[in-house]
């Protein structure tokens, strides 16, 4: 068994595992933040997907070893007590989600996007949600959903496009 | 000034020490997901009349704040983990099952083999599928044996131990094969054909007689997966009162549990099936998979016992979409009426029925398209085959089979030198038009639908 | 180089089991305040049905979407239901949760009626009030309502209602019968981009018109067809379970059974065809699998406008258009000829 700590949603936790832990087992088992998902256990799906240090990671395929000392953010800690996390908020309002499983890796990609405070367009969104899988929506609700919490965020408006332009 | 700095100083080692304290004495508390206090309501929720507003989902919202409690999310004190051991041959006879082994191994509460479900047998149409293959190995993905054990590794460390004798018998891959009289009898029988329909309006040959074109074409499709984000999962718990709680990623709970009591021999008002939140289902989670398994190895330890399919599990022992061979004729008049249709529908069954006899009839009667069709004649047939179980998917054979009209229906328009979008205004259903089961059919927009898609694609003015 | 093309799949569907029983029952509660409680079997599995359920019950009740709590997927609390499958839910659910919902309200319009001074057939609930037909300015609030039929009249509001579509046997000879009570009816157009030197596909915009009786909630029937079209997509073009010569899968994961990502997804326009089936609740029918019946043929028939080669085996993969697009080339039988009798 190995000693762990590190930050989530900041704060500080420790908990004793296995050294084959994942970040993505440690996270749900032993920390109780089941917000990220288990769906391939090796990294095709993007279910797991949380951030370290503010960089979107497949949880089940970092170990929680690699994990020390970093600071995560998961889904559960975007909303606070007063405010209504503007990704989480617009992924309701456009019902972005349909069975769900995806959504806090979904959530969690678009929110390392975001972050990155760059001009996006509807490609740049396509690209940075490509790691995360979803099998309900054909990820049209989510894009549209991704585009809102953007314009929210950052006041910028995503250009539009026509792929049939040739 | 200097006071403040002091104070201050002693403030943070009192904190210090009280957080010092505290990690001493109490203990760990999960950190809450945090959610706001008030979050609102969406006007479209509020407002009058009900139908037509664009809703929220008070679902959606727990989705996206990473609170809804999927199976796996859910941990129980004591709870073990099952893992099922696959076959990993196509066709054999178990000569014998060996878990002594295993169960020595560290962590391992039980074990269990088909022989001991006490009825090891299920499916929607015939029970022709065991639970756990206790006699005859009829595809890969066949689960031969299941342990309980404390970690998941655990159990997946001691199905290594569990040592299987099989005799190889002849596997058949291929339904075409299949279906001749000399091939192996998957099930014993006297064929691998298990189902079969047939459509006959009008008569089919005068139709021919009567066209000035015929067009034949077979058309095939594969066999895919449903891929729901969320792998088949469930939590069996058995009680002091005999009755078993079973979560589970099941779309159809009535049904499934009459399938747990069955195979269970368990009046139904002890079995207790919940099913609040699916992580997708498509068809996939139509049918009873690890539940009544579990719910043994719950009565066996008496604890809880997970199971959550892995991404290979899912693959090769869930169900999938039938592979269709479709054979395609068609009689046509020269202004482009379709006078005549005879079809012959091949659907690879794999090795259990499940929901292929559905399929099968739903793919018979949806195979004319449509259109209006005087003369028709369909013939479909459902085969075993040693391959993983094909089953419920969005569509029952629909995909198929219009994947098969459709083109069919563009080589005819323009071989016959008609527009493709005219062609199936000509022929398509109107109100009151009679299916191919005769059935008057109503609220019919087949060419409203049309008129719709093309106009938005813009296909009149639409140019290379 | 690249061709575009364009492809047109038309289709229906039915509701429903084909002629066996799939019977759906339901128990609405009206609580003391005018909101509700409705209790079904049915299993919310991703469509946001609990949603669209809890809308009907709500516009039976002339309440809102909010008004209603839905409870669900329990064996011990709820009634039967048949479940989430062939597309039933709204149709077959739908239809008992309003009957259930009607015998609940007829307890209220008993209860209103000495109040109001009129016949209990002579009211309506509309907008969170019983009111008399045709005269809306006598009315109550429903609320008031509901607690005088608890508490004065010791009648709680409770109804329950069991449906079950009308189908007709199949003959077993010629099939010829009623199977289903309803069908819907749906077409998909695609534009796609076929590369000629490499085969690969891309879809490059689809619209889709289809119809599901009235549209109880339209942006989840959107949603449905767009993630239904996703699914067409990986069926036309990529998904495919491969299989080795001992009958072992050679892709079960998802790193090579390749399903659609983000990128896949093209443009999509959704219109909603109008209709109205009478015997659907308030007229709807039925959405979630249709959507992706339609999108594989739409596709395969664009890739046939664009570069002239008829693909007959799904999927249709790089390898299979480019193997087709030679044989076209070197003159090879890819025409479909008509053989005249």
């Amino acid at each position: 068994m190995t000693d762990i700590t590190l930050t989530v949603n900041g704060e500080e936790k420790t908990a004793s595992v296995p050294p084959e832990t994942t970040l993505l087992k440690m996270l749900r088992e032993d920390l109780n933040y089941t917000g990220a998902k288990l769906g391939c256990d090796v990294g095709d799906c993007g279910a797991c997907t949380v951030l370290v240090d503010g960089i979107a990671v497949n949880a089940c395929l970092m170990l929680a070893g690699q994990a020390e000392g970093k600071n995560i953010e998961t889904i559960e800690g975007l909303s606070t007590l007063e405010e209504y996390h503007p990704i989480q908020k617009a992924f309701e309002d456009v019902a972005s989600l349909q069975c769900g499983f995806c959504g806090p890796g979904m959530i969690m990609s678009t929110k390392a996007l975001i972050d990155q405070g760059e001009e996006l367009t509807r490609d740049d969104i396509k690209d940075a949600l490509s790691g995360n899988l979803c099998r309900c929506t054909g990820y049209t609700k989510i894009i549209e959903g991704v585009i809102d919490a953007y314009e929210e965020i950052t006041g910028k408006k995503v250009p539009e496009t026509n792929p049939r332009a040739a | 000034m200097a006071d403040d700095v002091k104070t201050k100083e002693k403030t943070e080692s009192l904190e210090s020490l009280r957080k010092a304290d505290d990690n001493l004495r109490l203990p760990t508390v999960p950190e809450r997901t945090l959610f706001p206090k008030e979050i609102g309501i969406a006007p479209a929720r509020e407002q009058t009349p009900a139908v037509g507003q664009r809703a929220t989902r008070p679902d959606g919202r727990m989705h996206g704040l990473g609170q809804t409690k999927y199976i796996d999310d859910m941990f129980f004190p004591g709870m073990l983990h099952a893992k099922i051991k696959r076959a990993c041959i196509s066709h054999a006879k178990i000569k014998s099952i060996d878990v002594s082994e295993a169960e020595k191994m560290p962590g391992v509460m039980a074990t269990l083999i088909g022989k001991e479900i006490p009825v090891n047998s299920f499916g929607p149409s015939y029970q022709d599928q065991p639970l756990l293959a206790d006699d005859i190995v009829r595809h890969a993905g066949d689960g031969v044996a299941a342990v309980a054990a404390v970690t998941e590794q655990q159990a997946l460390d001691a199905l290594e131990k569990i040592k299987i004798v099989y005799e190889e018998l002849t596997p058949v891959y291929d339904p075409m094969e299949a279906m001749k009289d000399d091939a192996v009898k998957i099930h014993n029988g006297e064929s691998n054909v298990y189902s079969s329909k047939t459509i006959i309006k009008g008569d089919v040959e005068q139709g021919f007689k009567d066209s000035d074109f015929i067009f034949e074409k077979t058309f095939t499709t594969q066999m895919v997966e449903h891929v729901p984000m969320e792998p088949h999962a469930s939590i069996a718990e058995w009680d002091a009162n005999g009755r078993v709680t079973l979560h589970t990623s099941l779309g159809r709970i009535t049904l499934g549990r009459a399938d747990v009591s069955r195979t269970l021999d368990l009046p139904i008002n002890r079995i207790r099936m919940i099913a609040t939140v699916v992580g997708g289902n498509f068809g996939g989670k139509n049918e009873i998979t690890t539940e009544p398994i579990l719910a043994l190895l719950s009565k066996k330890t008496g604890r809880p016992v997970k199971c959550v399919f892995t991404r290979e599990d899912e693959f090769i022992s869930s169900t999938t979409r039938h592979p269709f061979v479709m054979e395609y004729k068609t009689g046509m008049s020269k202004e482009g009426k379709i006078m005549a249709r005879k079809v012959r529908l091949v659907c690879d069954g794999g090795a259990y029925c499940s929901w292929s006899e559905t399929t099968l009839g739903k793919a018979c009667i949806l195979s004319a398209g449509p259109y209006n069709i005087d003369n028709l004649h369909v013939d479909a047939y459902a085969v075993y085959t040693n391959k993983t179980m094909t089953g419920a998917m969005r569509g029952f054979g629909a995909p198929q089979v219009c994947f098969a009209y459709e083109s069919h229906m563009d080589d005819m328009a323009k071989e016959l030198g008609i527009e493709p979008l005219e062609i199936r205004f000509m022929n398509a259903f109107n109100e009151g038009s009679t299916s191919p089961t005769g059935q008057l059919l109503e609220a019919v927009v087949v060419t409203d639908s049309l008129k719709m898609a093309s106009e938005r694609f813009g296909w009149k003015e639409w140019q290379k | 180089m690249k061709h575009r093309g364009k492809g047109i799949g038309c289709m229906w569907y039915p509701i429903g089991f084909t002629v066996l029983a799939n019977p759906s029952a339901a128990t609405v509660k009206i609580n003391e305040d005018g909101t509700a409680t409705l209790l079904t079997g049915t299993v919310e599995t991703g469509q946001g049905s609990l949603t669209v359920l809890g809308q009907i019950a709500a516009e039976a009740l002339g309440v809102s979407t909010d008004d209603v709590h839905v409870v669900s997927g329990d064996t011990d609390t709820t009634p039967m239901d048949t479940g989430a499958i062939a597309s039933r839910t709204t149709y077959v659910s739908g239809n008992a949760i309003k009957l259930a919902a009607e015998n609940a309200r007829q307890i209220l319009f008993e209860v209103a009626a000495p109040m109001l001074d009129v016949r209990p057939d002579q009211l309506e609930a509309v907008d969170r009030k019983i009111q008399v037909k045709y005269f809306p300015q006598r009315c109550l609030p429903i609320a008031d309502v509901a607690l005088q039929a608890q508490f004065v009249m010791g009648r709680p509001p409770i109804g329950s209602a069991s449906y079950n579509p009308p189908t007709v046997g199949m003959d077993p000879e010629t099939g010829q019968g009623k199977p289903f009570s309803t069908y819907v009816y749906a077409t998909q157009c695609a534009e796609i981009e076929v590369d000629d030197e490499t085969g690969e596909v891309e879809v490059i915009y689809m619209s889709a018109a289809h119809d599901c009786g009235t549209a109880i909630n339209p942006m989840l029937v959107e949603g449905q067809i767009e993630g239904g079209i996703s699914m067409g997509i990986g069926y036309a073009l990529q998904e495919e379970m491969l299989f080795d010569d001992d009958g072992k899968q050679i892709n079960p994961n998802l790193t090579n059974y390749i399903m659609p990502t983000s990128l896949d997804m093209p443009k999509i326009d959704v219109d909603i065809v109008e209709n109205f089936d009478p015997t659907g609740p308030f007229g709807a029918k039925g959405v979630g699998e249709p959507t992706a019946v339609p999108t594989a043929a739409a596709i395969c028939n664009a890739i046939h406008d664009a570069v002239g080669v008829r693909i007959t085996s799904l999927p249709a993969t790089a390898e299979k258009v480019l193997k087709a697009i030679k044989e076209l080339r070197d003159g090879g039988e890819q025409k479909a000829l008509p053989a005249a009798e």
